[in-house]
């Protein structure tokens, strides 16, 4: 049936293998420090977008809009080479040194996921009743206080669900970074497929660690959700 | 969970089973009356898209019509890119490759190459001044394309040097005048090209560093030796009536935009 002469080795021993777990590596840290940011910027951005202080609204709001709109990977460019039109030269070469590349990848990823992370905690936010926000202010909560002691905590439970799935998605987005040189999971297949040409081996380990790590970030965050937050029985 | 990665592995295969690439395009091209040549839509001079025309013209483009007229077949071009154009010849999406593309050993095993058309070697696009020496570009960022033959050059000859492979040459260069890259590197032909469309031109140049040698050839799927055959046939008559010089001239001559030497000759190798 296949006149294909699969070549299991030459991903799993050697250089090409070394190629690979330095992708996954790379994958791995790319995604995590860009989950916990874009988590923390999105309850940021929800938190402002339901703010009674209308210029703080507007901002949110246009900035939702702004980056929910707009392709991941037009955003990805425009981090990496636009900066160049916008930031002072010292800035640039500064950034330069840093590996750029991979903190333009983690700014962009961060962005994008923050957007629609604040939308969803937004929606968790409005399914609290809004009793729930008058009876701690007038307990004596502040608008912050109530936030972060009575209604958030009820909210992020009940996110759960929809944000798993937004971690899931920026794990996948993160194969995108490899357009701006990133040298990621997808960005090594590529490299070990043009270089043995043996491309299915190589996309095909790929997909399974892909599907690793989305199995272990949906059960890890289930677990937490389950044994930390102790969640409100929703099913 | 085991069972739906066999799925997912099954559903991967499907493409390869469903549509089996032709064994015989000779045959089939002109049965179909249609030969598909994959080249570059974003390498000027040698294939690139007319800002006029809107149509994909250039060297590579030049052969792929002549090739096809004497096959008396129409020709459809698909844009490939240095990564995506052999998996596209394997899989039958295309039926030869001219795409600046470099014959090795590894490549031939794959696929098959006709006689050399194009000759050229892989140097560096440095801003004016910054290098005399390959030694001067070790350690430092050289910008690339994935998938050729010059990021795989450029990491033999500078081990040390963080090798930058973007997705296709434009990216390389834009890193180069942002000052991401320190140096780009690829075959000089395509070097000279990016660097006569830039605006400023002026602040770049092409030290006298040479890392390879970079015969393209015209790839088709391996075992069609009828179809390599009369790609080299046709090769070989369009040197000898002066087609093929005429072609290099109007792309690289010494009024275009991308002057270069021909070097060479068409020949059977």
């Amino acid at each position: 049936m296949f006149n294909y002469a699969f070549d299991w080795g030459v991903i799993t021993t050697g250089k090409y293998a070394e190629w690979l777990l330095e992708g996954i590596k790379v994958t791995i840290q790319l995604s995590l420090v860009s989950i916990v940011l874009a988590f923390l910027l999105g309850l940021l951005v929800a938190v402002m977008r339901m703010s009674t202080v209308k210029p703080v609204r507007w901002f949110a709001h246009a900035y939702l809009e702004f980056f929910r709109n707009t392709p991941l990977l037009v955003q990805i460019f425009f981090w990496y080479f636009g900066s160049y039109q916008v930031l002072p030269r010292a800035v640039n070469d500064w950034l330069t040194g840093m590996n750029f590349e991979f903190a333009a990848a983690v700014i962009s990823l961060t962005i994008y996921t923050s957007a629609f992370i604040a939308e969803d905690i937004r929606s968790g936010v409005r399914s609290i009743p809004k009793e729930q926000m008058e009876a701690a202010r007038s307990s004596g909560f502040s608008y912050i206080g109530s936030m972060r002691h009575i209604i958030l905590p009820q909210a992020v439970r009940i996110t759960i669900p929809p944000l798993i799935s937004q971690f899931l998605n920026l794990v996948k987005n993160s194969s995108l970074a490899m357009t701006i040189g990133v040298a990621e999971l997808t960005y090594q297949a590529r490299q070990v497929e043009s270089y043995t040409f043996k491309g299915f081996e190589a996309f095909t380990a790929a997909t399974l660690v892909y599907l690793v790590m989305s199995v272990a970030i949906t059960g890890l965050v289930t677990l937490y959700s389950m044994k930390v937050l102790n969640p409100i029985r929703t099913h | 969970m085991k069972r739906s990665v066999v799925i997912v592995v099954l559903l991967l295969l499907c493409p390869m089973v469903a549509y089996p690439a032709p064994a015989d395009t000779l045959a089939d091209a002109k049965k179909k009356g249609v030969l598909v040549a994959g080249v570059k839509d974003s390498t000027p001079g040698f294939g690139f898209i007319d800002e006029k025309t809107r149509e994909i013209v250039g060297y590579d483009v030049d052969f792929c019509k002549a090739i096809a007229k004497k096959l008396g077949v129409k020709l459809e071009l698909k844009p490939v890119t240095s990564a995506s154009r052999m998996p596209q010849l394997v899989a039958g999406n295309i039926d030869m490759i001219a795409a600046t593309m470099t014959k090795t050993p590894e490549r031939a095993q794959q696929i098959d190459f006709s006689y050399t058309y194009f000759f050229t070697g892989q140097k560096f696009l440095v801003k004016k001044g910054t290098v005399k020496r390959l030694a001067e570009l070790d350690g430092k960022r050289i910008g690339t394309a994935k998938g050729s033959t010059s990021e795989q050059n450029a990491k033999k000859a500078l081990p040390k040097a963080t090798i930058l492979s973007f997705d296709d040459y434009p990216q390389a260069f834009l890193a180069l005048q942002q000052g991401k890259a320190f140096a780009m590197t690829t075959d000089e032909s395509i070097l000279a090209a990016i660097m006569g469309k830039a605006p400023d031109k002026a602040k770049y140049e092409i030290p006298d560093i040479r890392i390879s040698d970079e015969p393209y050839g015209i790839g088709m799927r391996k075992g069609e030796k009828d179809f390599v055959d009369f790609v080299n046939k046709t090769l070989l008559e369009m040197e000898k009536s002066g087609e093929a010089k005429q072609i290099f001239e109007k792309w690289f001559g010494p009024k275009s935009d991308i002057p270069l030497q021909r070097t060479f000759v068409i020949k059977s190798d």
